[in-house]
């Protein structure tokens, strides 16, 4: 009984929004890719890149200019999301090049684009910091309450002292509704994404909307990087993904290709990484409680998988002359 | 047609792997070094020394697996990414045999091992199979997250019941040893005949030719025999083999068995070739090294050999380029990937290439033919 109401706690549902950013972002960026038609596995090496540039940004940007920082201190975690996010497109630039351009095999580029990334990220840091594996502690935001909402005692810990990122990644979740919903861009995305010849018939050019699309997701799973290390661990360390951009391509798929769809399974992602991370006290080895998340994923994918609608040209590589 | 054919096949891979130098000699110059003097060392320490060429050969043996594991998959549209967690769990199964049993003939105790490593690998690419080819989960996606939780399982089995009891009170987390019998027996001997000795020598081991069997008659059942053909067909046209009767499910099954199974034989490399012992620091991410050859060997079971090769001299390479060029290994790891990147490019537009030429030399053969037909609808 102790435990089970230690499964609700406000605590835990707090931790739980913290955790649930990370997937979110990358979900989110996820759902831009493969709304415009192209599969994206990369996502996992790019949120390690994203980890990285985070830390990178940050760190030196506090180191380069002492006296600013000290003044404006959120400059330096600032830089650090603009390093990630930059970092982000850099790399989804090479999977559009790879995948759009040349039209090689989603799957085979993003699976490179993980090798490459981890390859990567242990080189760098041992130039910038001398050794393979970790970088030195960053500063994160300064913690903010929600105005109106923080005066409800009820809602606590959820509202009062939580990391400004947390509110622009719900921002970005309702403006990316709207944007597929509603916008000349996001309608375009998604016809490229269900039908590129007839996108391609109308005038649209297919090419340039799926390297919107990648782009797009290369700067939210930068983004969602940068939360990791900046706000979460206050620095950064290999391995410190641990499958989260594997995660949120089923969050994504459970959210059937929406922004709003993808909040509510990054949340039951988020729950599951928050109580693998609290550790609760279930009578189950800790070894187990550490892949709850991944446990969860398989079970959705197994489960909810089917009723979902996927664009209709996903993954498929567009020519030109061979349709 | 034919010559030139060759030629590119030939072409496409060179010039990855000269576009990966490239790269990574922009690299090393961009950290102040000469590319040159970084890649002659390399060259240098890796072939120009016997116990380096062993090293090579040892280091080839489980990327021979690997790769052949992988090819298979890809071979009938499938993507076995869960290849490094199949290892883990078939590295412990064929440790559990080894240590839990006593007394047997090693005509029988390795053997013994060898199926139980096979068949763990098979237990662990169970659920994403079925998964896949009932429910529909996309299995790049499961086989990641069975990887994860393999090595959850592993730490679980080696560190809280299996840990070798005269380890206690040691950092070490293992098993205990496994029984010599299910040993596989070192080629040192065979080359000592011959005067090669040393620690690089000893390690190599009969699994080596184990891998090179097994892409021979992988080639050989591929090529010959009606389960290839059915193969083929599917990777094919999957549309064309189901109406011609062969089921897509079966067979993409069967094979995601047999790529399972052979990526069980991984870690045997390390846990009855050398150590003879699971320890929880086991050498990890063959399993996505695999990847990369079975790619390079474009899903050919002997193509997987080469690239393993390639892959093996360039990993002892890095190791030569760390220790006396003061150039960090992960460089080599770099290059590793971008020559990836570049060879399914290579590979991709060679592909196009070739099709564009067979069209124009049978629209040259019979100029009027298709493009009437092409007027006309």
């Amino acid at each position: 009984m102790e435990y089970l109401t230690s499964l609700v706690s406000l605590a835990l549902i707090a931790s739980a929004i913290r955790v649930t950013m990370p997937i979110l972002l990358t979900a989110l960026g996820a759902v831009y890719a493969e709304r415009g038609g192209v599969v994206n596995i990369g996502l996992e090496g790019i949120m390690i890149m994203g980890t990285f540039f985070g830390a990178v940004g940050d760190f030196f940007f506090a180191q380069a200019f002492p006296s600013l920082v000290q003044a404006v201190p959120d400059l330096a975690p600032v830089a650090g999301v603009l390093a990630a996010i930059l970092a982000g497109i850099a790399f989804a630039l090479i999977h559009a090049l790879v995948t759009v351009t040349f039209r090689v095999n989603q799957i085979i580029s993003g699976v490179a684009l993980n090798l490459l990334a981890a390859g990567l990220a242990r080189f760098l840091n041992i130039l910038l910091f001398t050794q393979a594996t970790q970088s030195p502690g960053v500063r994160g935001f300064t913690p903010i309450d929600i105005p109106l909402l923080r005066d409800v005692p009820a809602l606590g810990l959820l509202v009062r002292g939580i990391s400004p990122m947390i509110v622009v990644g719900l921002l970005l979740v309702v403006i990316s509704q709207w944007v597929l919903l509603r916008t000349r861009f996001g309608l375009r995305l998604r016809a490229v994404g269900e039908y590129p010849l007839a996108a391609d018939t109308l005038g649209i050019s297919v090419t340039r909307m799926r390297y919107a699309g990648v782009l797009l997701s290369g700067a939210l799973a930068g983004m969602a990087g940068a939360y990791l290390a900046i706000e979460q661990a206050h620095l950064y360390f290999e391995g410190m993904t641990q499958g989260r951009g594997f995660i949120a391509l089923a969050a994504m798929i459970f959210g059937n290709w929406w922004p709003l769809g993808a909040l509510g399974a990054s949340a039951l992602f988020g729950y599951f990484d928050a109580l693998s991370l609290r550790v609760v006290r279930l009578p189950v080895p800790y070894q187990f409680i550490s892949v709850l998340p991944h446990v969860v994923t398989i079970l959705v994918l197994a489960g909810f998988v089917r009723r979902a609608q996927m664009p209709a040209a996903d993954g498929v590589p567009y020519s030109k002359e061979e349709e | 047609m034919k010559g030139r054919l060759l030629l590119l096949q030939i072409a496409a891979p060179a010039l990855a792997i000269l576009f990966g130098m490239v790269i990574s000699s922009i690299i090393i110059l961009a950290i102040g070094r000469s590319p040159l003097e970084v890649f002659g060392i390399m060259v240098r320490f890796s072939l120009g020394r016997t116990d380096s060429l062993f090293s090579i050969l040892f280091k080839s043996t489980p990327l021979i697996l690997s790769g052949l594991a992988v090819a298979m998959s890809f071979r009938v549209n499938l993507f076995n990414i869960g290849v490094e967690g199949q290892y883990y769990i078939g590295a412990f199964f064929a440790a559990y045999v080894g240590f839990s049993l006593r007394g047997l003939p090693a005509a029988v105790h390795l053997p013994l091992a060898l199926l139980a490593a096979a068949l763990g690998g098979m237990v662990w690419g169970l659920l994403p199979i079925i998964l896949k080819l009932r429910r529909g989960a996309h299995e790049v996606i499961t086989t990641i997250m069975m990887n994860y939780i393999a090595s959850a399982v592993l730490l679980y089995l080696i560190n809280d019941i299996f840990r070798d009891p005269s380890q206690a009170g040691t950092p070490r987390v293992r098993t205990p040893d496994v029984a010599a019998a299910a040993r596989i027996p070192s080629l040192g001997p065979l080359f000592a005949q011959f005067g090669l000795t040393g620690s690089d020598v000893q390690k190599l081991n009969a699994l080596l030719l184990l891998g090179v069997l097994l892409a021979i008659v992988l080639a050989f059942v591929l090529a010959r025999t009606r389960f290839g053909y059915e193969v083929r067909v599917v990777s094919a046209n999957p549309e064309a083999a189901e109406a011609a009767g062969i089921p897509n499910a079966r067979v993409q099954f069967w094979v995601f068995m047999l790529s399972a199974g052979v990526a069980g034989l991984i870690g045997l490399n390390d846990i009855l070739g050398f150590f003879g012992y699971l320890d929880i620091d086991f050498p990890k991410g063959l399993g996505f090294l695999g990847i990369s050859i079975a790619l390079l060997a474009k899903n050919n079971p002997i193509g997987v050999i080469p690239a393993a090769l390639l892959f093996g001299f360039l990993d002892r390479g890095a190791q030569g380029v760390q220790f006396f060029a003061r150039v960090p290994k992960e460089t080599i790891v770099i290059m590793q990937a971008i020559i990836i990147l570049a060879i399914v490019v290579a590979y991709e537009l060679m592909t196009r290439y070739i099709r564009i030429q067979r069209k124009r030399e049978a629209e040259a053969t019979t100029p009027t033919a298709p493009r009437a037909a092409e007027a006309g609808s």
